[in-house]
């Protein structure tokens, strides 16, 4: 007997499957990397760079010359504060010295006057030039003296991609060429000066230098990347992160059930072959050996293919991202994604298809003369579950590379895989119990479903596992989307006016309302450095966080609330009782950690000459990404009412008061306007951006959803046929047989959409709040959502077999 | 004789495939006539055309060549919907492998073609044709969990149900062993005798062939014994 016989019936059914799981991890994980990266890097912008040294000192040569053996870029900027004598007034500046090399992520803006076309700079200002931002706009174009140095102002300076980061400590930026510092005479010893290290390359290779400073940076210098640069930033890049790793991993649940449903319906096919088989002398073990091997061709076939396809992905993905991104996607040179869609593929596989092909090995070879039930012993169905939670097991641990994760993902699939087929199968006995002493029309559909040997209940629960995965997508984008735009509605305020004098403070309030602009209540803020925490002075203190250190030179905005700021959370203590205690501080958590601080610490201030203690009396979470005034200390009043203080508001100032903005700096001439919306828009588009990349991987689960469907449609078509010809040979009319098809599979959508609503309500539930931490909201329309689609897109399936099925002729009764 | 005054007749009806190999004479030049309440046994060794005969004559299929008559009608000049209409409430099926609808009970199935054909109190006509099969007890017992015996007499209380004017039965004894066959073929002709219905069968059983009124003998597409 040829063995050549025994070829896989449906085999292209479970090569598409395979290929299809392939191939979603490959693109997956090739775009998920590139849009991450491409994030990253329009993230980093906002830093100049991908990482950054900071120092109070000048930096050795070390550090850039271990940069550059990793292959990375480098600048250096210098900053400090000094005064330029504008109509022979001295007016405070904050000097910036930059390299040609700055900035190495993002670029700067410049025009000729305040209203004048913006335009790109490649690099920072010449030998012998400056640029001014819009406080000195009216010295643009005149000569200037820094120190000992003339300069011509040539440009107004409108952007600096990483100027956000210290909001409120500014004077008026004057950017100037580096090579041009040391003529200045500005840096001399004692000097209060400020030196940046920045670093730009490939994320391994930033990493990898990363590492290596780790273990070689000195005492007072500190690292800043974009997560602990830019907090407004932090949130949103980690939620996308988390929401990319979800998407792939419930994209691949759907995958994973087309090869299970298509594993079990090859399988039944070739039991009455494996039976003839048997009988003809071919051994159990033979058969499973040429099984395997034709498992293995599969195998290899289906990887070349679902790589390409995956790789190929990328293309359709860049043409449509391109033009909003603005820019092209960044590559990914790695071999990663490709080896771990193989091995996935493989594992899937294996984990789904051998243990059926197994079981279909050990058909009775009585089978050929009668219909022999190929009852499963308990070991065989124990290796069927088991190898299935292994496989599931193995490919989550491969993509999510963190095991605790991955057991969590794993318990919620288990859990819907096995509390499905049990909810589906009770609600279609519950619906079959009925009064109803009619069998034509309803309850011959719902004995369909249940029929065992259709495997009904089967597919439903690995269609509805595909609309649960697909609505937790919708789910979660949806309340990520919704955080990220409260975060940042188109109302909130978009200028700071800061260094107001308490005198000006209810001038200026009055000059806003009479204006109807909207503004924040005025924040008090006194600017202090901590000089002892617990009666120890702070520069002998050795703190275990790695960014402890940098609040020995910090400079604190210390203000005062009667009140919990919008938007910040008490996490320990309570808020300030002045009944309680007349000093007490409020400390940011992030704050408290890096300098290890609890409840009842005792810091000392220091404001110029005088002091200032308090003990810690609460802990507050804060919601950087606001944009609204923030603090990281807050006092009671008392605490802070005596001390040389300047006040700050935010407000939204539309574009027909911009005029009343020069009428207010000329009554107000101490205040500093600083424009924030440009900052603003940035982190917006990053948004934006990251809101297409989620929808882009929506798309991509609701394709492969649909390739399920069309093999769960196959499976059963044998018996649709049959009872088909059954129907007509008992004189059933064609509008009948159409009915009962398109029905059963509307019947199956209103039970798929029902549970699959309320599995991903709670699943949405459980993700949002333990996983993103950030509110769930009950939605209606998810409901909605879930029955319509599901009933729709099953309907028309059932219309699409439906045409093909009732065609067939009933004289297949007799030979089946 | 004329075909209205004959259930089923057969002119020179022939039936040809298509096979990789070329086209497959599978009927020759058949020519047969049934009377009402007659009831023709059909047999030969497999493949000698006897399901595809019962196929024709049932109007489940369609001749290449030659007409087929059935309860008056020329089923060569319909279609498939109309060949449906004329088996509504007038044909009845007994199957080799019983195709019950699985998952349904027992009075499920029989009211099946009672409701299909829109036939009033199908019910109360299913659980009487059960009684008559002697399963009124197992009326509500899913078909999965009855015996091949139990089953193919489901089988047949569904094809009395409508009280056919024709039954056809495809080997039904072939998938039971000797004494429930005999006990099968015993209750079909019984019911048969009540109910005057006109029967065709096709078997390769020697036994079942010495029941009929008429015996055929068919070998390689062509009568032999008529």
């Amino acid at each position: 007997m040829n063995l050549k016989n025994a070829t896989i019936h449906s085999y292209w059914l479970m090569f598409i499957a395979t290929v299809i799981t392939v191939g979603i991890v490959t693109s997956s994980q090739l775009v998920t990397n590139r849009i991450s990266l491409l994030l990253d890097r329009q993230a980093s912008e906002l830093l100049a760079a991908d990482l950054v040294i900071l120092s109070s000192k000048k930096f050795d040569a070390e550090y850039q010359a271990a940069a550059r053996e990793q292959g990375l870029q480098v600048s250096q900027s210098v900053s400090l504060r000094t005064a330029v004598f504008i109509d022979d007034e001295p007016q405070l500046v904050e000097l910036k010295a930059v390299d040609a090399a700055y900035p190495l992520r993002g670029k700067l803006e410049r025009a000729h006057e305040v209203t004048a076309q913006r335009s790109y700079a490649e690099q920072g200002p010449s030998v012998g030039e400056v640029w001014l931002d819009s406080k000195l706009a009216s010295i643009v174009g005149q000569d200037l003296t820094l120190g000992e140095q003339a300069f011509t102002a040539s440009w107004l300076l409108t952007y600096e991609p990483d100027r956000g980061g210290a909001i409120f400590n500014l004077a008026p930026r004057v950017l100037m060429n580096i090579e041009d510092l040391a003529q200045t005479g500005l840096v001399v010893p004692g000097s209060r000066v400020r030196y940046r290290l920045m670093f730009a390359g490939d994320q391994a290779d930033i990493a990898s230098f990363k590492t290596w400073l780790a273990i070689n940076l000195k005492p007072g210098e500190e690292v800043q990347d974009l997560e602990n640069a830019r907090p407004e930033m932090r949130r949103a890049l980690e939620s996308t992160r988390k929401f990319f790793a979800l998407a792939i991993v419930l994209t691949l649940v759907i995958a994973m059930a087309a090869i299970a449903i298509t594993a079990r319906y090859t399988a039944n096919r070739e039991a009455p072959k494996i039976a003839m088989l048997r009988a003809f002398g071919i051994s159990q073990l033979s058969l499973f050996k040429h099984y395997l091997g034709q498992l293995g061709r599969l195998w290899i076939a289906a990887t070349i293919v679902g790589v390409i396809l995956g790789w190929a992905t990328q293309f359709p993905l860049q043409w449509a991202l391109d033009g909003w991104f603005g820019k092209t996607l960044p590559q990914v040179y790695s071999l990663r994604p490709y080896l771990s869609a193989a091995l996935v593929g493989l594992i899937a596989l294996a984990g789904f298809s051998l243990p059926y092909l197994l079981n279909a090995t050990a058909t009775p070879p009585m089978q050929v003369l009668r219909t022999v039930v190929n009852r499963r012993s308990w070991s065989r169905g124990l290796l069927m579950t088991g190898s299935a939670i292994i496989a599931v097991f193995c490919v989550l641990v491969i993509l999510m590379q963190s095991s605790l994760l991955a057991i969590a993902v794993l318990g919620i699939v288990l859990a819907c895989a096995f509390i499905l087929p049990l909810i589906l199968g009770w609600m279609v006995k519950l619906l079959l119990v009925s009064s109803r002493r009619r069998f034509w029309l309803r309850q011959y559909l719902l004995s369909r479903l249940q029929a065992s040997s259709r495997g009904a209940i089967y597919v439903m629960s690995g269609f509805s596992l595909v609309l649960i995965a697909i609505l937790l997508i919708a789910v979660v984008k949806d309340e990520l989307m919704g955080e990220w735009q409260a975060q940042l509605p188109d109302d909130i305020p978009n200028y700071f006016l800061i260094n107001i004098r308490s005198d000006d403070v209810a001038g200026i309030e009055e000059f806003l309302r009479q204006r109807q602009i909207e503004a924040s209540t005025p924040y008090a803020l006194v600017r202090a450095r901590m000089s002892q925490i617990n009666g120890v002075d702070i520069d002998k203190i050795r703190f275990s966080h790695p960014r402890g250190s940098h609040s020995v030179t910090h400079t604190f905005n210390i203000t005062y609330a009667d009140e919990l700021p919008e938007q910040n959370k008490i996490v320990a203590g309570s808020w300030l009782d002045e009944n309680r205690d007349p000093m007490q501080f409020s400390v940011e958590e992030g704050m408290a950690e890096r300098l290890g601080l609890t409840l009842g610490d005792q810091l000392m201030m220091t404001v110029g000459s005088k002091t200032l203690q308090a003990s810690v009396t609460s802990i507050r979470s804060v919601l950087w990404e606001n944009f609204k005034p923030n603090f990281y200390l807050i006092a009671n009043k008392e605490l802070i009412a005596d001390m040389p203080q300047t006040w700050l508001l935010s407000a939204l100032i539309k574009d027909r008061h911009k005029a009343d903005l020069k009428q207010l700096l000329q009554r107000y001439p101490s205040v500093t306007l600083l424009d924030i919306s440009e900052l603003m828009a940035r982190v917006k588009a990053i948004v934006d951006k990251a809101t297409v990349a989620l929808q882009f991987f929506f798309l991509f689960a609701l394709a492969a959803a649909s390739i399920v469907l069309l093999a769960a449609i196959q499976t059963g078509r044998h018996e649709r046929e049959v009872e088909s010809s059954l129907l007509r040979a008992l004189g059933a009319h064609t509008s009948q047989l159409y009915r009962v098809h398109v029905l059963e599979f509307t019947l199956m959508g209103v039970l798929i959409g029902f549970f699959a609503a309320a599995i991903a309500s709670i699943a949405g539930w459980a993700v949002s709040v333990y996983f993103f931490d950030i509110e769930y909201h009950f939605s209606a329309s998810l409901w909605a959502y879930s029955l319509v689609s599901a009933c729709l897109v099953l309907t028309l399936a059932g219309i699409m077999v439906s045409r093909r099925v009732y065609n067939v002729s009933p004289m297949k009764i007799l030979r089946s | 004789m004329a075909e209205n005054n004959l259930c089923i007749a057969l002119h020179q009806v022939g039936k040809t495939v298509d096979t990789p190999d070329g086209e497959l004479d599978i009927l020759n030049n058949i020519s047969l006539d049934v009377k009402y309440q007659e009831a023709v046994v059909i047999k030969g060794a497999s493949g000698s055309g006897k399901t595809t005969l019962l196929g024709l004559m049932a109007g489940l299929d369609q001749s290449t060549s030659g007409e087929v008559f059935l309860l008056g009608h020329n089923l060569a000049e319909k279609n498939e919907e109309q060949r449906s209409s004329i088996r509504a409430g007038k044909v009845g099926f007994v199957f080799q492998s019983f195709h019950l609808v699985q998952g349904a009970n027992a009075l499920q199935n029989v009211m099946l073609p009672l409701e299909l054909s829109a036939t009033d109190n199908a019910s109360k006509l299913a659980e009487t044709s059960l009684q008559q099969v002697g399963l009124e007890a197992k009326a509500h017992t899913l078909v999965d969990h009855l015996s091949g015996g139990e089953q193919q007499r489901v089988a047949i209380a569904r094809a009395f149900a409508t009280r056919p004017v024709v039954l056809f039965a495809d080997e039904p004894t072939g998938n039971l062993d000797a004494a429930t066959g005999r006990q099968i073929a015993d209750l079909m002709f019984h019911l048969r005798d009540q109910s005057g219905t006109t029967l065709v069968l096709v078997t390769h059983e020697e036994e079942l062939l010495e029941r009929g009124d008429r015996q055929i003998l068919m070998e390689s597409g062509r009568l032999l014994v008529n």
